[in-house]
């Protein structure tokens, strides 16, 4: 399944960039994804519940942004939303138009329990 | 603590695909990417196109399939084919790829044809080095295929649309099928196909060589 592969291939970043903050435990994950990839964010969030196991990342959550799919026309530069998945310029209706967002998927950013706040103290953000 | 990274998940990915593309250019190997649902009939468009191309350039074909060795044996009768198993996994992957590579002989290529598993989503989103990506849709499976998995319609260089001789059986809407794909990308050409009774074939191998010229004379 799609997610899995995906799920997979998120965990080595999370956890490296967990290592560089000296952090304890990830506890929350956020992925923006292109309304491109059709990613399930449910299936996403299963599947890196996961593969996280037994990792710093043991039952951190996973939330998925959409990033909206938008383009840009290279007749006239008009830069539009795509909806539905039409691909038209609305301004001028030429087809030939550059995808700019949609297809990207990132890790966008991490909580994480710092090492230094042991079992006593819990520092929000 | 919250932490802001930005990391590409498919980074190490397409750092790889990098890597093959730049070895293919090297090697003057021009090479397709083939992506569609199971069943649309990959394999005998490959036997076809492989048959077909026989005499003018050296094809090899490395093919991906989760479990099974059935494709490898088809196509291996026509050229060298590497297989790899994915053991369930959806797509193949660059680093997949690259290893299969090391099993050809790439001084004697012309074209390396890549058959990915069969899947409309997961392949569209991992870059294996290739030159074109080929979108195949068989009319069996129905024209709203287009509008349900875009994306692989706005990376894909040509649309092979096969099992063309079914299209009255089925009830499939050409005009709803084209007019779904001039809304996604009107840019694409279309081939109508029936692979196995060899129409479109020739149109194909026609497209293959010269898509193949311009691309070799880009790189010189």
């Amino acid at each position: 399944m799609h997610e899995v592969s995906l799920a997979e291939q998120l965990i080595g970043p999370v956890l490296a960039a967990a290592a560089q903050y000296g952090g304890e435990r990830v506890t929350a994950v956020t992925v923006r994804a292109g309304a491109l990839q059709q990613i399930v964010p449910g299936s996403l969030a299963l599947a890196f519940e996961a593969v996280a196991l037994g990792t710093l990342a043991e039952g951190a959550t996973l939330t998925v942004e959409t990033v909206p799919v938008t383009a840009r026309c290279r007749r006239c530069d008009a830069e539009f939303e795509v909806e539905a998945f039409c691909f038209l310029c609305p301004t001028c209706g030429v087809a030939d138009v550059a995808t700019l967002t949609g297809n990207e998927l990132l890790l966008a950013s991490l909580e994480l329990e710092p090492c230094e706040s042991t079992s006593s103290t819990t520092s929000p953000s | 603590m919250r932490v802001d990274v930005v990391h590409n998940v498919t980074k190490l990915n397409d750092a790889m695909a990098q890597q093959i593309r730049e070895t293919l250019r090297e090697k003057r190997i021009f090479c397709l990417n083939l992506i569609s649902s199971p069943g649309s009939g990959k394999t005998t468009i490959l036997e076809r196109t492989l048959d077909h191309l026989r005499d003018e350039l050296r094809c090899a074909v490395i093919v991906g399939d989760l479990a099974t060795s059935i494709d490898a044996y088809r196509m291996a009768e026509y050229a060298p084919t590497i297989q790899i198993n994915t053991d369930g996994g959806c797509h193949l992957d660059a680093a997949m790829v690259s290893t299969a590579l090391e099993s050809l002989k790439l001084d004697e290529l012309d074209v390396l044809f890549i058959e990915n598993v069969g899947n409309l989503v997961c392949p569209v989103g991992f870059d294996l080095g290739q030159d074109v990506k080929v979108g195949i849709l068989s009319v069996t499976e129905g024209e709203d295929k287009v509008a349900k998995y875009p994306r692989i319609w706005r990376e894909a260089s040509i649309v092979l649309l096969n099992k063309i001789d079914l299209a009255p059986f089925v009830f499939f809407n050409r005009t709803k099928f084209y007019a779904d794909l001039e809304q996604v990308n009107a840019l694409l050409p279309v081939i109508e196909m029936s692979a196995t009774k060899g129409d479109g074939v020739s149109r194909f191998c026609d497209w293959i060589l010269r898509e193949r010229e311009d691309r070799l004379a880009i790189r010189r």
